[in-house]
């Protein structure tokens, strides 16, 4: 049940369901991290180890640069992901694992390791990734086949709208900034597209971006007209209300939607791998784990390692099976990562991991409203945002 | 007062408005005309991240920032003029856009489409704010002595609660089929959807910010007109003049410097609107000085700033406030030279 | 009002009562809202039908709620405890306080009256009621879906204590240090005819202008290496400024500074110079008569003040957010975090509960204070 594992965040509820954990810990260890409930179930365990001290952050990634450059470190730990990953590394701010790996974490799956140049950096607990979701009980009524392409995803949408099942069948995470800037990267990595040329200029403003920008825009007119405010949880909340019918949302949301507590169509939702563009599958896959901080003693990085152990060991993983697509031995993927398998078993890549693609993703952040707001046309668009992309890895020193 | 008394009375208060304050404005203001960046090599770099069915591995060209010795990113730093202001105000763009003569390209700029938003805001705002806070001062002194008391209480409420939570409160009454929203669907007996367009959000936005600080200004109209001299009403009572008579000749006039400094604060507190937008997540749709600033310090996914572009851009809205404040300073700087007193 | 030239047409009088009635409701209905909805389940919370969200059904058939008595009598007892709080406790806070030291006496007796309201609704009602509806039939009957878990989530599971004491503490200092601070500046500004007087009151109308998200994230990196920087003066013994509350409260301050020092000369703008004069004579230094003569009579206005300082430190987001560690953090920014996660509408609906629990101190300050804001504005700033 999810409500359980929420709950479980609470020092309490931790205490009393992780005690009999085979863990004592006697260094005071701080950790900082991301705030979703597959974090919440993992900083729990650990702080059941005893001196532990956890801040679940949703910002964190704006402080974690910081506090690791200062020394001693702020935090012992922290929480990663593909693009937080990159500053860190590039600050040389984390403790290569490799030897505190050869003596604790003989437990762990070999493909948790985040390796650069051979050396382990990071430890990953679960995977993310986008992919289709859709009512089983409307696309059955209508005779739908389960759309595998955007465009079969477009006309199963039309059919719906014109069915009149919903007044939109389609929910997406197009809100202004970061998730409209994915909706394309996403998209445009699907056509097979290349975002920089091999000097690093900006190649987005061609055929593909256009198509990319064209079926965004055919997508919009099947969405609930506010979709540029709507996040992912917006999504998730429209599903559980029955208002729409099929949505590519993130996999950690395949719990929620299906959730009795929560949603008015429960059981009703079948996840489907990611939806292919024209040349690959239109997701990209995600890691997120742990990384240990440098500028700590040794005696506390031994410590942090393994806390990290500790918190995804089999018992955890199997009670917490449905929170997250773990990557730590123990998991039993059920119906609500079916989805997410489906994606990694296609050919999605995953979110790239430089400097350039997160200044372009910003970049894409701030110029694509306009389009879809109707203020300036698509090539205008591109072309802007290229300049602007430009203009900021200018200023950073990228070009 | 001497002068060395004068100092240790203001001294504390001085010293942690230069230290807060006044030393992280001379910063920005370097910062503007400066911008630093690590030292970047090429190097080849092999990564390998989890899969859900197993690692990948690829072996990339990444640019990497150079360590120095004791591990810190080398940076270097170059004086680089007006650069990060041309950058945020773009006026190669509007200079074509202005001679193609056309509002909408503007309007396509970002720095220049911010400026609207935020001008037309405070000019807008300030009319309605200063008006409908006079108008419930008005009411509430005319009303029964006995309900006062709770009126006030709960007209007060607006200003105190916590900016982002009121924001919120009203987001909730309108986003998606928010109880406002369908209560004016079934009105009109049409399909609305509140934030799917700009002049919705604005709307919104402006109704916000007046429900927020018209209180305040109310409050301070209120205890104004407890003041208002007794004798001069019943004169000009006596002289025949009219209700409006009174109002526009006695009690206006009294409260006049209580409208100067309520302007100055809006005007200060509505130039840099920033909350509005998170809020409402208008910024789609309308953005304002402050979010541009915002936006530029917001770290992208890889955890940098441009922080030129953004002193820059907050340096522009200082200079913003200041010309706006120009007006009623003036008249400050007027009643202070005739020993007058303001605020 | 005895002059007939004073009485006003009726008309007039139902337009301005009318106009009044309106502001209130649009004045009270956002925050009775998100009072209602704190206390049903996400699938009334957020209905499209607003008799749904306010009288609850699903929560009523899967938790409970309450019965027409108890809401009968729920309300009469809030109300006698309002009528208290206005008729009986100012008398009995100035009988039991200390002279001349009124703000403490309302501090306590203010936080004492609040404990004791919410006992008698947390503990004390339902204990009661839950022994009368049994037996009066229909009327102990659920009519209206009621549910506090979320309020217990937010209280209990999620550790909100700890942000509240936090809130309390960062506020308290905020106040105690920006008025202590302010009333000196205020004064020396007050009583001085100086150019650098008059320049310093234009550079704080300045810094007031500032927007302050690029003040804050100039301080975080400073923030976070201060044991290093510090170190050549402090050794060993350096801190971290990062996270800790006294940094914040010395950002506040700073920051509330321009405003408060504007407000607070004002006020003593209004206090005769002949008073202190007369002091000074006596042969008191600046500082004795300060102390002798201008603290007796200035507190409406440090109160005034000091209540404008309280909302901004207790309101406070940008930096609370971005320069308060976990352990230290506020209530506005914890509340945001519960919304910034990866939310499920069960956590929607408790950040709910947690904003409405936010908006309480702020209600009680107000029903104190609120005769205090408008003295203190009538006898100090609006005085032209």
């Amino acid at each position: 049940m999810r409500m359980k594992s929420i709950l479980l965040s609470g020092v309490l509820a931790a205490t009393a369901n992780f005690a009999a954990a085979h863990c004592h810990n006697d260094v005071p260890v701080k950790t900082i991290s991301n705030a979703f409930p597959a974090y919440e179930i993992m900083t729990a365990a650990m702080q059941a180890c005893g001196n532990v001290e956890s801040e679940l952050d949703k910002d964190h990634r704006l402080k974690i640069v910081d506090a690791f450059s200062a020394n001693p470190s702020l935090y012992t730990m922290t929480s990663l992901t593909n693009s937080t990953s990159v500053p860190m590394i590039d600050a040389d701010l984390l403790r290569p694992l490799d030897d505190l790996v050869a003596a604790h974490g003989g437990g762990l799956n070999k493909n948790q390791f985040i390796r650069i140049d051979g050396k382990i950096m990071a430890i990953a607990a679960f995977a993310n990734t986008q992919h289709l979701m859709y009512r089983e009980d409307i696309l059955n009524d209508l005779g739908i086949a389960v759309p595998a392409t955007w465009d079969e995803y477009i006309a199963a949408g039309e059919q719906i709208q014109a069915a009149g099942v919903v007044d939109y069948p389609i929910g997406h995470y197009t809100k202004d900034g970061w998730n409209l800037a994915f909706v394309f990267v996403n998209h445009y990595l699907g056509e097979g597209g290349e975002f920089f040329n091999a000097d690093w200029t900006p190649s987005i403003n061609n055929e593909k971006g256009l198509a990319v920008l064209e079926r965004m825009a055919k997508l919009a007119t099947l969405m609930d007209p506010e979709y540029l405010v709507s996040d992912t949880t917006f999504v998730t909340k429209q599903m559980q209300q029955g208002k729409i019918a099929m949505a590519n949302l993130w996999a950690s949301r395949a719990g929620a939607v299906n959730d009795p507590d929560e949603s008015s169509v429960s059981g009703k939702v079948v996840m489907a791998a990611g939806l292919r563009g024209s040349e690959r599958i239109a997701s990209t896959i995600w890691w997120d784990g742990w990384a240990v901080a440098k500028n700590i003693s040794d005696e506390e990085a031994e410590a942090a390692f393994k806390l990290i152990v500790a918190s995804m060991t089999e018992e955890i993983v199997m009670e917490n099976n449905d929170d997250a697509i773990w990557l730590a031995p123990g998991f039993v993927p059920g119906d609500a990562a079916k989805g997410a398998f489906a994606t990694a078993a296609g050919d999605a890549p995953p979110y790239p991991m430089n400097k350039y693609i997160g200044s372009m993703h910003g970049a894409l952040g701030s110029g694509l409203a306009a389009f879809m707001t109707g203020d300036k046309d698509a090539a205008t668009t591109l072309a802007d945002i290229e300049a602007a992309y430009v203009s900021d890895a200018k200023e950073k020193g990228l070009l | 007062m001497k002068r060395k008394t004068f100092l240790l009375f203001v001294g504390p208060s001085v010293f942690m408005m230069v230290l807060f304050i006044a030393a992280p404005l001379l910063s920005v203001l370097w910062q503007s005309f400066h911008v630093t960046q690590p030292v970047y090599e090429r190097v080849e770099v092999e990564t390998c991240t989890p899969g859900l069915l197993g690692s990948v591995c690829e072996t990339s060209l990444k640019t990497r920032p150079i360590l120095d010795e004791s591990g810190k990113i080398l940076t270097e730093t170059a004086f680089v003029g007006f650069q990060s202001y041309r950058n945020v105000l773009e006026p190669e763009k509007l200079r074509a856009a202005l001679k193609a003569g056309s509002w909408h390209e503007i309007m396509n700029i970002r720095f220049w489409s911010a400026l609207r938003f935020t001008l037309v805001f405070t000019v807008l705002t300030l009319p309605l704010v200063l008006g409908t806070g006079f108008l419930i001062a008005l009411a509430v002194n005319n009303t029964l002595q006995r309900i006062k008391g709770p009126v006030i209480f709960v007209s007060l409420l607006p200003f105190i609660i916590t900016p982002v939570i009121g924001a919120l409160s009203i987001r909730w009454l309108f986003i998606g089929d928010g109880i406002l929203t369908a209560g004016l669907e079934w009105w009109l007996q049409k399909d609305i959807a509140m934030f799917a367009q700009a002049w919705t959000i604005e709307l919104m936005i402006y109704i916000y910010r007046v429900w927020h600080v018209a209180p305040f200004a109310f409050v301070v109209f209120y205890a104004g007109l407890q003041t208002v001299n007794k004798d001069a009403v019943e004169a000009a009572i006596i002289d025949g003049a009219t209700r409006w008579q009174r109002l526009r000749y006695v009690i206006v006039p009294h409260l006049m410097p209580l409208v100067i400094f309520l302007t100055l604060i809006h005007l200060m507190d509505a130039y840099r609107v920033f909350e509005e937008i998170v809020g409402f997540s208008a910024s789609a749709h309308v953005i304002s000085l402050q979010w541009l600033t915002y936006e530029f310090l917001l770290q992208d996914g890889t955890g940098a700033r441009a922080i030129s572009r953004a002193s820059a851009s907050a340096i522009l809205t200082m200079i913003g406030i200041a010309v706006l404040l120009g007006p009623p300073l003036r008249r400050v700087w007027r009643e202070q030279g005739r020993g007058g007193t303001l605020v | 009002m005895s002059n007939p030239a004073l009485r006003q047409p009726v008309g007039l009088k139902i337009l301005s009562n009318g106009f009044l009635g309106f502001w209130c409701f649009v004045a009270a209905f956002p925050i009775l809202w998100i009072g209602f909805m704190s206390f049903k389940t996400p699938f009334d919370a957020f209905d499209s039908n607003p008799f749904r969200v306010i009288l609850g059904p699903h929560t009523r058939e899967t938790i409970g709620g309450l019965s027409f008595a108890d809401i009968v009598i729920g309300v009469a007892v809030a109300w006698f405890l309002v009528r208290q709080a206005i008729r009986w406790l100012p008398g009995k806070v100035e009988e039991h306080s200390p002279s001349g030291n009124a703000t403490l006496g309302w501090l306590i007796g203010g936080s004492v009256y609040a404990l004791g309201t919410l006992l008698i609704f947390v503990v004390a009602l339902p204990a009661a009621l839950s022994v009368i509806n049994p037996v009066i039939g229909p009327l102990g009957a659920n009519i209206v879906g009621l549910t506090t878990e979320h309020y217990e989530a937010v209280w209990i599971d999620r550790g909100f204590t700890r942000n509240f004491a936090n809130s309390m503490i960062v506020t308290t200092g905020v106040v105690t240090v920006s008025l202590t601070v302010g009333t000196l500046a205020g004064y020396g500004l007050a009583r001085s005819d100086s150019l650098i007087a008059f320049w310093l009151l234009v550079a704080a109308l300045v810094f007031r202008a500032l927007p302050h998200s690029v003040l804050v994230s100039g301080y975080l990196p400073y923030f976070i290496t201060s044991a290093e920087w510090l170190a050549p003066v402090f050794g060993k013994a350096a801190p971290t400024l990062y996270g800790k509350p006294w940094a914040i409260i010395a950002v506040l301050v700073a920051i509330n500074q321009p405003f408060t020092i504007w407000m607070l000369r004002s006020f003593f703008l209004n206090i005769p110079r002949e008073l202190d004069e007369a002091a000074r004579v006596d042969g008191c230094s600046h500082l004795g008569a300060f102390r002798r003569v201008i603290v007796p009579v200035m507190w409406p206005g440090v109160i005034t003040t000091g209540l404008f300082s309280f909302l901004l430190a207790y309101n406070d987001f940008l930096v609370t957010s971005l320069l308060l560690d976990a352990q230290n953090m506020t209530m506005v920014p914890a509340i945001a975090n519960m919304f910034n996660r990866e939310t499920t509408a069960s956590d929607e609906v408790q950040a709910i509960a947690a904003a409405v629990s936010i908006t309480a101190p702020l209600f009680f300050l107000v029903l104190v204070f609120q005769r205090q804001i408008v003295a203190g504005l009538t006898a100090g700033a609006v005085k032209g």
